[in-house]
């Protein structure tokens, strides 16, 4: 065991983390952001997804020891519930989550995804959200979201 | 078995001591996309992870030789080269083979080189790399060697790079000039975060109206990586045209042996595919030489 170091959304946390371990269970067990969600554990799925040093990252196929030192972003340091990110309040407007297990990693694609390409085409979004599964909508909206996020809202 | 330590040398000499220490109870571990997966699995052989995070050296994309080539470091990611201009027109088939690996999380973490020495027959980074000629450079304890890529692949399948005792450092690969172009192609059951039914490399040196060398590369139809040589040659006796072309991606056919399976397909389908799939990427190569030359601005 080692006692490592990671900016989770801006603080500093502490934990110990065991060799083999992955930043997941880390994250989950160790510094209780459950707003990670553990998927099919083989970074198929992308349920898991963080942002970390900037990038987008499955965190079950990274280890704890791995992220020493890094700085990361959690669905949790995006926007908080009185203060959106304009990502997550453009998933609330268009229906964008219907069991919202997707969505931590789901909207952290995005960010990543816009961060990149501010005005990305629907290609381009697909794309980007390739590493990402979503069993309830069929992504038509989730699509719609990040074109809102985007600033290409659909005018009805 | 447990990972009992994960550590993280700070040069290339302590990683191979630390191999060496081990004596096969060590694995390298860069971008871990397909190490972590079997750790999850509780299968993998091995109980020390010989991080190469630390090791400088081991990143950039770099140019070498008046920009003629360039040296992919061991840790290059997938994500770097289908997002490098530079290689997008002078190693055309392997920014767009990068490009197919995995969704953006997997290409933000797994390298080139782990393409490589996982030794997949479908490997898409692998198969263009293979069409470039590409060469590994592998350093053990006490010595330093190039390794032409087509040599790291054992015939009956998997790598001949000993991971208890070597390291790949990094790869080199000559980049297109102006009579050169590649192309990969790849065909798959969506289009998006699948594994393909077939990947194609190719690349094709012109000299005048004809291709004068030529590299053809497909996957998964044998248990690595699967060179066309025959299809070569035939490509390259005389003018380039539609017959020439169709007379290669027979040979092709004729030359691979793809399995049945349930996910890919049958093996009849997919040997008719593979000169379909031979056909279209020589022709897609060929296109980006008649388009105004291939690497060279």
């Amino acid at each position: 065991m080692k006692m490592i170091r990671i900016q989770v959304n801006g603080a500093w946390r502490e934990g110990w983390a065991r060799p083999g371990q992955t930043l997941l269970s880390f994250l989950r067990d160790e510094l209780d952001c459950t707003e990670v969600k553990q998927g099919c554990g083989r970074g198929d799925c992308g349920s898991c997804s963080v942002i970390l040093d900037g990038k987008l990252v499955d965190s079950c196929l990274v280890l704890a020891l791995q992220a020493e030192g890094c700085s990361l972003l959690t669905a949790a340091g995006l926007g908080s519930r009185e203060s959106l990110h304009p990502i997550q309040q453009a998933f609330l407007e268009t229906g964008a989550l219907q069991c919202g297990f997707c969505t931590p990693g789901m909207v952290l694609a995005a960010k990543a995804l816009l961060d990149e390409q501010p005005r990305p085409d629907e290609e381009q979004i697909k794309r980007g959200l390739s590493g990402n599964l979503c069993r309830c909508t069929g992504y038509k909206k989730i699509i719609e979201a990040v074109q809102q996020a985007s600033g290409q809202g659909r005018k009805s | 078995m447990q990972i009992r330590e994960h550590l993280f040398p700070e040069s290339v000499e302590q990683a191979l001591a630390l191999l060496v220490k081990e004596q096969g109870k060590a694995r390298l571990i860069a971008g871990g996309t397909d190490l972590v997966v079997s750790i999850h699995e509780g299968k993998q052989p091995f109980e020390v992870l010989v991080d190469t995070a630390r090791i400088p050296n081991l990143d950039g994309l770099e140019l070498q030789d008046g920009g003629g080539r360039v040296r992919l470091g061991a840790r290059v990611t997938m994500a770097q080269v289908e997002r490098s201009a530079e290689l997008a027109r002078r190693a055309t088939a392997l920014a767009e083979g990068c490009a197919w690996v995995g969704g953006p999380q997997i290409r933000n973490r797994a390298t080139l080189v782990g393409n490589v020495v996982s030794a997949q027959p479908a490997a898409d980074a692998a198969l263009p790399l293979i069409a470039l000629d590409a060469v590994l450079l592998l350093r053990s304890p006490n010595a330093a060697r190039e390794l032409p890529i087509e040599q790291a692949y054992r015939e009956g399948g998997g790598s001949t790079i000993d991971p208890a005792r070597e390291m790949v450092t990094a790869i080199l690969i000559r980049l297109h000039d102006r009579e050169e172009a590649s192309a990969y192609t790849r065909m798959m059951r969506r289009k998006a975060l699948t594994l393909p039914v077939l990947g194609c490399a190719v690349r094709l040196r012109r000299a005048g109206q004809a291709v004068s060398e030529a590299r053809i590369v497909i996957g998964p139809v044998a248990a690595i990586p699967l060179r066309l040589k025959k299809a070569e040659q035939l490509l390259c006796q005389g003018a380039y045209d539609a017959r020439r072309v169709e007379l290669a991606a027979e040979a092709a056919a004729a030359a691979s042996a793809p399995r049945d399976s349930v996910f890919r397909g049958s093996a009849a389908y997919r040997k008719d595919m593979v000169q379909v799939m031979v056909q279209r990427t020589i022709q897609t190569a060929w296109s980006r030489l008649s388009a105004g030359g291939g690497g060279k601005p």
